[in-house]
């Protein structure tokens, strides 16, 4: 039909058990990475200044990078040149963990002592600081935020379908697609910011999208298993590589120029949705098919 | 197609949209949009505060947040503690409070105790840090009240938020800087921030602006009577009635500020006037002390209380730093005596500098900070104009780049122009659309929005992708019928969808996560236009272009 086609799985040829082992196995290795980084370091993910208190400064300055790093009284965490067209001699700079509430309202003051001023531009071009007990707050704020979401997705799958294994498959995948990206993180050692708390909890809305729909066709429908199976995935599959493919541009395009935002949004759901691809295709599915042709049958 | 009705019947879908469309571009390009007046979004309240912000923000009627056009936001909450419904004598409120200022041994400013009209309680609170709940609470027990420690709770009543709210607009309304904006954000834990923007603004000089309590006092600096001079607060920044913009006096070459004291009878026959006159005459500075006071260095800027000679000093009190004394003029002085200054009580706040004498009216003028903030818990976002002019421009490369994007996959796997066209341009309109009604409703555009319309193209081809795959599935659409019945089907599953994002974002739209707030309102908005109005509009589209007509 298109010039890409999704493609066909066999899958009568896979056992329910087969289906199910690789997300499964994949669910389990991310849980063991995330309490693996807890038990060594205390957070399953490294936590960024929203969450620990500290500063992020965008600077303009034609001191170099080494300068910058030995120019404040706390050492920075990372230091990020911003690769946009038009723009030179940019760097976002990063302190996260920052016990001291006083040292980091002077991080901005240190930069424009200690660094070479470019031109006429400020410094110092952007600041955004919180104070260790003002991030302890965000980080509540935004667990229940998760929880909350979480759950209501959760109730109101079970309103959609009213019936249990239908819907705990949805709610179950749906758990898989924040715990991989989550693993992610912790292994590329992204830190958890606003913007990818903002992402996961997009991925709890847009991930269950393609499991609805696969629910949808397969319950609500009239017809053969596998045929319902296939149309469902031949929209699915197209819905979900368009959002991967504008959420790559995002997330690439965002990091290069800067804007953390922007571009742990687009990472995160990028990653998300890969999961969610497997997730939706391989272990929805295959509860979905022993609930159709075993759970049912009384 | 001659019937109008059954034009409008059959395409009111599409209608639908072509109207909301021409809506949006009327609030986004039009000057002075669909809101001419500033009346429904400008929280202000301050018509030349809006008209300058929208003044010069380029060709559309969009505004900008603080992340696109510069400025700084700072978030921290009132330093204090309270005990709520206390049970007090109509007539004792006063007599608590003086308790709490001796037994606790701080300033007037720091304690106050409240009367709640509407459901007749009376709250005590203390803003200051050096206080315990301990402390505080053995305090109102010696002031013959009923409280525990464990009856003191963090944080302070909303009336004096309100209070201080109040002060920080005025106070940044002073400072001439238009477009700021100050609210509260409620926290989890049932505490409260105060959120000040201001564009124009370093984080340096806000965090100065809102780090001075701003409490004004005339203190009498006078002899006790047993040889040594003791202190005696006379008026208070409560007691002034009218404050005149700093002025100069050229004969005496000093800078002042012109005030009213407040004249009006208070229930025991008293003003504030009539009160500080009888002061002055028994303290004696309308007689023996006219002229008597030299504390104050006024070439060297300096004071020097440790004086051979007796004073009668009136001192200018700013957060307990003195920054003026002078002495009782002759003219004054003599008004006083005779009681006839209190009918018409002018005077002058005398200050050594010009800069002093603004600071003092802003003080004066926006009154004090019922609580200071407490800095320990604050956050901070700033941004340089030319930072955030270059961020606009980025992210309306992300936005086209996005779209660009979209529509490459969506034509690679349609193929037919028929379907992926209307698809992309369908998806935009929901993005002109969410503009627009962010113009008419003025909410400032920040990052967080841009990633909020790419969520909103994002997920609108998707539900465009479930449309077009139901409405072609098993061949050719031949009849309206079919189609009719193909669309509803679609249409369960984007319900389900849009609902599930919506239910997802909700705890953002609600909870105080800083920039996220305005991620998540957008996205939730464009999830409904997109189910409410264009997405069907789509399917219109889609049925003139498939059902052979």
């Amino acid at each position: 039909m298109g010039y890409f086609d999704v493609p066909d799985i066999q899958y009568p040829r896979y056992t329910n058990r087969q289906l199910a082992a690789v997300p499964l196995g994949l669910l389990a290795v991310a849980l063991l990475v995330l309490s693996g980084s807890f038990l060594l370091t205390g957070a399953p993910v490294p936590l960024g200044m929203d969450f620990t208190g500290g500063a992020e400064l965008t600077i303009q300055t034609t001191s170099s990078e080494a300068q910058i790093q030995t120019a404040f009284s706390v050492e920075p965490d990372s230091i990020q040149r911003i690769q946009a067209p038009g723009v030179d001699n940019q760097y976002t700079v990063q302190f996260a963990g920052v016990e001291d509430d006083e040292a980091i309202q002077t991080l901005s003051e240190q930069a424009t002592a200690e660094l070479e001023q470019d031109g006429n531009a400020e410094i110092v071009q952007q600041e955004s600081t919180a104070s260790p007990s003002f991030a302890a707050q965000t980080q509540q704020t935004a667990l229940l935020g998760l929880a909350v979401a979480f759950v209501g997705m959760s109730a109101l799958t079970f309103l959609l379908f009213r019936t249990f294994v239908p819907s705990i498959a949805i709610v179950l995948s749906a758990f898989s697609d924040l715990v991989i990206p989550l693993a992610f993180m912790s292994i590329a050692g992204i830190s958890l910011s606003l913007g990818t708390v903002a992402a996961l909890l997009m991925l709890i809305g847009y991930s269950v999208d393609s499991d609805i729909l696969l629910n949808n066709h397969v319950l609500r429908r009239s017809g053969d298993f596998y045929e319902s199976t296939s149309r469902a995935m031949t929209t699915g599959v197209t819905m979900t590589i368009t959002s991967m493919a504008a959420m790559l541009v995002m997330g690439i395009v965002a990091s290069l120029f800067g804007i953390e935002l922007l571009a742990s949004i687009g990472t995160i759901l990028f990653v998300g949705l890969a999961a969610d691809l497997m997730n939706t295709y391989l272990l929805n599915l295959s509860l979905l098919r022993w609930y159709k042709f075993e759970g049912v049958r009384s | 197609m001659t019937n109008p009705i059954a034009f409008v019947k059959e395409y009111w879908r599409v209608i639908l949209l072509v109207a909301f469309l021409a809506f949006a571009m009327v609030a986004l390009f039009i000057p002075g949009g669909i809101m001419a007046d500033d009346s429904l979004a400008d929280n202000l309240g301050d018509n030349e505060t809006a008209a300058n912000q929208s003044g010069d923000e380029g060709f559309t009627n969009l505004e900008y947040g603080i992340g696109l056009d510069g400025g700084t936001r700072v978030s921290a909450p009132a330093t204090g503690m309270m005990v709520d419904e206390l049970d007090i004598d109509d007539n004792d409120q006063r007599d608590i409070e003086t308790t709490l200022y001796a037994e606790l041994d701080i300033e007037r400013s720091d304690a106050t105790v409240r009367y709640h009209e509407n459901d007749d309680r009376y709250t005590a609170e203390v803003f200051t840090e050096n206080v315990t709940a301990a402390e505080f609470a053995s305090a109102l027990q010696s002031a013959g009240l009923d409280a525990t420690e464990d009856d003191v709770e963090n944080g302070v009543t909303q009336e004096t938020r309100d209070e201080m709210i109040n002060t920080i607009e005025l106070r940044v309304n002073e400072a001439g800087l238009s477009g700021g904006n100050v609210y509260q954000e409620a926290t989890v834990d049932g505490g409260y921030y105060i959120v000040t923007e201001v564009p124009g603004m370093s984080p340096n000089e806000l965090r100065g602006l809102l780090s001075d309590r701003g409490d004004v006092q005339i203190v009498a600096y006078h002899p006790d009577g047993n040889g040594n001079q003791t202190n005696d607060t006379v008026l208070n920044d409560d007691d002034f009635s009218d404050i005149s913009p700093p002025a100069f006096n050229d004969r005496e070459g000093t800078h002042y500020v012109p005030v009213t004291v407040d004249n009006t009878e208070g229930s025991d026959g008293n003003s504030a006037a009539s009160e500080f006159q009888s002061s002055m005459n028994e303290y004696g500075f309308t007689s023996e002390g006219i002229g008597q006071c030299s504390v104050h260095d006024r070439d060297a800027g300096e004071f020097n209380f440790d004086q051979d000679q007796q004073q009668w000093c009136l001192l200018t009190v700013v957060d307990d730093e003195v920054i003026d004394a002078h002495s009782m003029s002759s003219g004054l002085g003599g008004d006083m005596e005779s009681g006839t200054w209190a009918n018409d009580p002018g005077f002058q706040m005398i200050v050594p500098t010009q800069q002093d004498a603004q600071y003092l009216s802003v003080n004066l003028q926006s009154g004090a900070l019922t609580a200071p903030l407490d800095f320990s818990q604050e956050q901070t976002y700033s941004t340089e104009p030319a930072l955030a002019d270059q961020f606009k421009t980025f992210s309306l490369m992300i936005g086209i780049l996005s779209v660009i994007t979209v529509s490459g996959v969506v034509f690679l796997r349609y193929r037919d122009p028929r379907v992926a066209a209307p698809m992309v341009v369908t998806a935009l309109s929901e993005v002109v659309i969410l503009l627009g009604f962010a113009a008419l409703i003025r909410m400032p555009i920040d990052l967080s929005h841009v990633a909020g319309f790419i969520a909103v193209v994002g997920t609108g081809v998707d539900d465009l992708i479930i449309i077009a795959d139901e409405v072609m599935s098993d061949g050719n659409v031949s009849s309206q019928r079919v189609f009719e019945s193909r669309f509803s089907k679609a249409f369960w599953v984007i319900g389900a969808a849009a609902a599930t994002t919506v239910i997802a974002l909700s705890p953002l739209a609600v909870l105080s996560l800083g920039d996220l707030r305005g991620f998540a309102i957008i996205t939730i908005l464009g999830v409904l236009i997109g189910v409410l109005i264009t997405r069907p509009a789509y399917g219109g589209i889609l049925e003139r272009l498939l059902t052979d007509k």
